[in-house]
């Protein structure tokens, strides 16, 4: 049985509709990530499953119960905020104390729970600071310490690594999967961030344009992405995209890119005539042997990124695109020059023109 | 197009009551006409000083500042042939996109229908082109940022000041305009300083880098200089993501073999025709060492280290794996998808010429391993 499950659930401000009809069971203890730009409804999601808020229609289910009469204080659910929402005038102890006093835990209780993820979070130090006295990746530490504090079954958090520095939050995005799994508790991350989102959910829910537009895990959602629209949203550098149409030649079907004849998988020979988007991720541009068979292209720009290199090149007829290698690779051409290169399957996508959804497997 | 030299430029902030402050410290850098030079450095480091330093919007405390053999620094900002690019974008509200790009081309007395070419090749580029009749207003902070970028490169101008030129931009189009933008400053020879905290985007845009950090030049090089050879362990580990594993050792020469003990029965050896002489004479001589291994040049392999397996994380192009080491996170990167899961025990192995060795007590490197083969 599912442990929290969104049945229909809408929301609208007046006329305004965030979002209309999400469905999602996450099991327990599982880590489901809502991925999302801003503005798509991330955080009213997690108001209304605290209770803060109520939804325009639908329900919200806690172990195959409806939540809707039960205050937000009863519904065991913990919450951490991008912004850390510490109490000024408390202590980091205090603060992490109280979601244990609001459940009218003794004194003892409440110290045994403070130190328990108070060491879980590496924070057993600064529990007597002020948050004004703290670093923010010990505020932000102590804000989750918070949230797990009353072993709550349902943890909500809110793009809690979006305002702590790069390196940081490349610490605890490591150091995450780990904490979450201790807790045992079935965890909804919201954020912006699709690395961050692909390292530690195993599933993810994309909502866009006010429904869930792909709830898979990572792997389907990078390597089988349902839209044009989720494909883009995954992957640095973005999805390659070229408009084109299905064509039939000697009975084979194939489409233009880059002013060059791609085969195309058997089964879109049924679509023959349709538009389609073709899309190929930068690091499924292979840069074949020079004279090699394939879609001859100039090298406008060299860009080193991390331990990969991105080459940003041009097809004669102007179609431009971008390809990402590691940095160690031997094929890596200079400026000005002209490259062969051709395309892995396994990072091309097809998606229909009009609708953007996907064509194939 | 013009070198720029700045020498034994100092910025101090003195302000009545409180501490003054020092901001940028003897500072000397030397940009090639026609280079992308990046300063790069944290919140605080002086590089933003340093660039109102060179546009006119501060006094230099002492040392000058020339560009094209003219010195600059007791100019008018407008009379140093400087276009520049904010972070705040500071486009002229009353203007379109259009407008402001056009702006200092009409100042220039250039003929309109050369300035709209200009604006029109500038916006096509930047993929503006839609929103040219737009008020600033209205558009996004991304489109924004983007035309204050077209605004300076359209003009013609001896030195190019960008401000964290591409923060807003959106992510989807990050990759293509930096391609774009690097081969436009390329084509049009321009000398080009960029300002930057993103070592991202200093690595991508910048044929050479300038790390700030305390006022002071840490180091000066190619990208590739300082993934290959950092300076000391500061650039060590401010330049490369995820950042360098460090680790304390002891290093010892016996029987043919360099070790270097890392502690809790990790032991990293090689056999001392793996290293150049000079490099063993190095570590002869010291009693501790700090090593610093890059996560794409430690491999879960067969291999002298121990380690548990924290985390692993597939994001589409790469791994990230996270190894405990004796109570020590370390970090390992793989270009390819690997599956391991928590809990399990694996080994870790690292190549003699990827090794960077510094000194505990100064920091400064002693050696790399790419000096070794």
């Amino acid at each position: 049985m599912s442990q929290l499950a969104l049945k229909s659930l809408s929301k609208s401000y007046g006329a305004f509709k965030v979002f209309d009809g999400l469905n999602l069971d996450a099991g327990s203890g599982e880590i489901v990530v809502i991925f999302g730009g801003s503005g798509t409804g991330k955080t009213i999601l997690l108001r209304l499953i605290a209770g803060v808020e109520e939804p325009t229609a639908g329900t919200i289910e806690l172990d195959g119960h409806d939540v809707s009469d039960i205050a937000p204080e009863h519904r065991n659910v913990g919450m951490a905020f991008q912004n850390f929402a510490l109490f000024p005038h408390m202590s980091a102890a205090e603060n992490i104390a109280t979601p244990l006093k609001a459940q009218g835990k003794s004194a003892d209780a409440v110290r045994a729970g403070i130190d328990r993820v108070a060491k879980l979070l590496k924070i057993d130090h600064v529990l007597g600071h002020a948050p004004r006295e703290l670093s923010n990746g010990q505020k932000q530490r102590t804000a989750l310490a918070r949230a797990l504090a009353a072993e709550p079954r349902i943890l909500l958090l809110d793009d809690p690594l979006r305002n702590v520095d790069a390196k940081l939050r490349f610490e605890m995005r490591l150091e995450l999967p780990r904490l979450l799994r201790q807790s045992g508790a079935t965890v909804l991350y919201v954020t912006q961030d699709y690395k961050e989102a692909m390292a530690l959910a195993d599933r993810i829910a994309v909502l866009a344009d006010g429904k869930f537009v792909q709830v898979a895990t990572p792997e389907d959602i990078y390597l089988k992405p349902a839209t044009l629209g989720v494909a883009r949203l995954f992957g640095d550098p973005a999805i390659n995209t070229a408009k084109t149409v299905i064509e039939m030649k000697n009975g084979m079907a194939s489409a233009k890119v880059g002013g060059r004849d791609i085969p195309l998988p058997a089964s879109l020979a049924a679509a023959a005539g349709r538009g389609i988007t073709f899309g190929v991720r930068p690091e499924a541009v292979n840069i074949l042997s020079p004279g090699s068979d394939g879609l001859t292209a100039s090298v406008v720009a060299v860009t080193p990124l991390n331990e990969r290199t991105v080459l940003l090149l041009q097809s004669p007829d102007g179609w431009e695109f971008l390809a990402s290698l590691p940095a160690s690779s031997t094929s890596i051409p200079e400026p000005e020059t002209d490259v062969v290169v051709d395309f892995d399957p396994s990072g091309t996508h097809f998606f229909d023109s009009q609708s953007d959804e996907r064509l194939h497997g | 197009m013009a070198e720029l030299v700045l020498s034994k430029v100092d910025k101090i902030y003195r302000s009545r009551g409180k501490k003054s402050v020092h901001a940028v410290k003897a500072f000397d850098l030397t940009v090639k006409a026609g280079e992308i030079v990046a300063l790069l450095g944290s919140s605080g480091c002086g590089k933003t000083s340093t660039l109102r330093m060179i546009a006119g919007f501060e006094d230099v405390t002492s040392g000058t500042i020339t560009l094209g053999g003219r010195e600059i620094h007791t100019l008018a900002p407008s009379a140093r042939g400087v276009a520049m690019a904010f972070e705040a974008y500071s486009l002229y509200p009353p203007l379109t996109i259009g407008e402001n790009i056009a702006f200092a081309l009409k100042a220039a007395k250039l003929p309109v229908s050369e300035a709209d070419a200009k604006v029109k090749d500038i916006a096509r580029m930047l993929e503006i082109s839609d929103i040219l009749g737009k008020y600033p207003s209205s558009v996004s902070g991304g489109q924004q940022q983007r035309a204050s970028l077209g605004r300076a490169l359209v003009r013609s101008a001896d030195l190019y000041l960008l401000d964290e030129p591409m923060g807003q931009l959106e992510p989807q189009l990050r990759a293509v305009l930096r391609g774009r933008i690097k081969h436009y400053l390329r084509e049009h020879k321009c000398t080009t300083i960029l300002v930057t905290h993103d070592q991202t985007e200093a690595n991508a845009l910048a044929d050479r880098i300038a790390v700030m950090e305390d006022g002071m030049l840490q180091q000066y090089a190619t990208p590739a200089e300082l993934k290959a050879r950092p300076a000391n362990l500061f650039t060590g580990t401010f330049i490369g993501e995820p950042p360098m594993n460090i680790f304390d050792a002891t290093p010892s020469i016996a029987s043919g073999e360099v070790r270097f003990d890392l502690g809790n029965g990790n032991v990293l050896t090689y056999n001392v025709s793996e290293l150049s002489d000079t490099v063993t004479a190095l570590i002869a001589k010291m009693p501790q060492l700090v090593i610093g291994i890059r996560p794409h040049a430690l491999h879960v392999a067969e291999g002298p280290i121990r380690a548990t397996i924290m985390s692993c994380q597939w994001l589409g192009d790469q791994t990230h794996v996270a190894a405990d080491v004796g109570g020590k996170t370390a970090v390992s990167v793989a270009h390819d998808r690997v599956d391991l899961s928590p809990g399990s025990d694996v080994s870790l192995s690292v190549s003699a010429a990827d090794l960077h060795l510094f000194d505990p007590s100064t920091g400064h490197a002693i050696a790399h391993g790419s000096d070794m083969a």
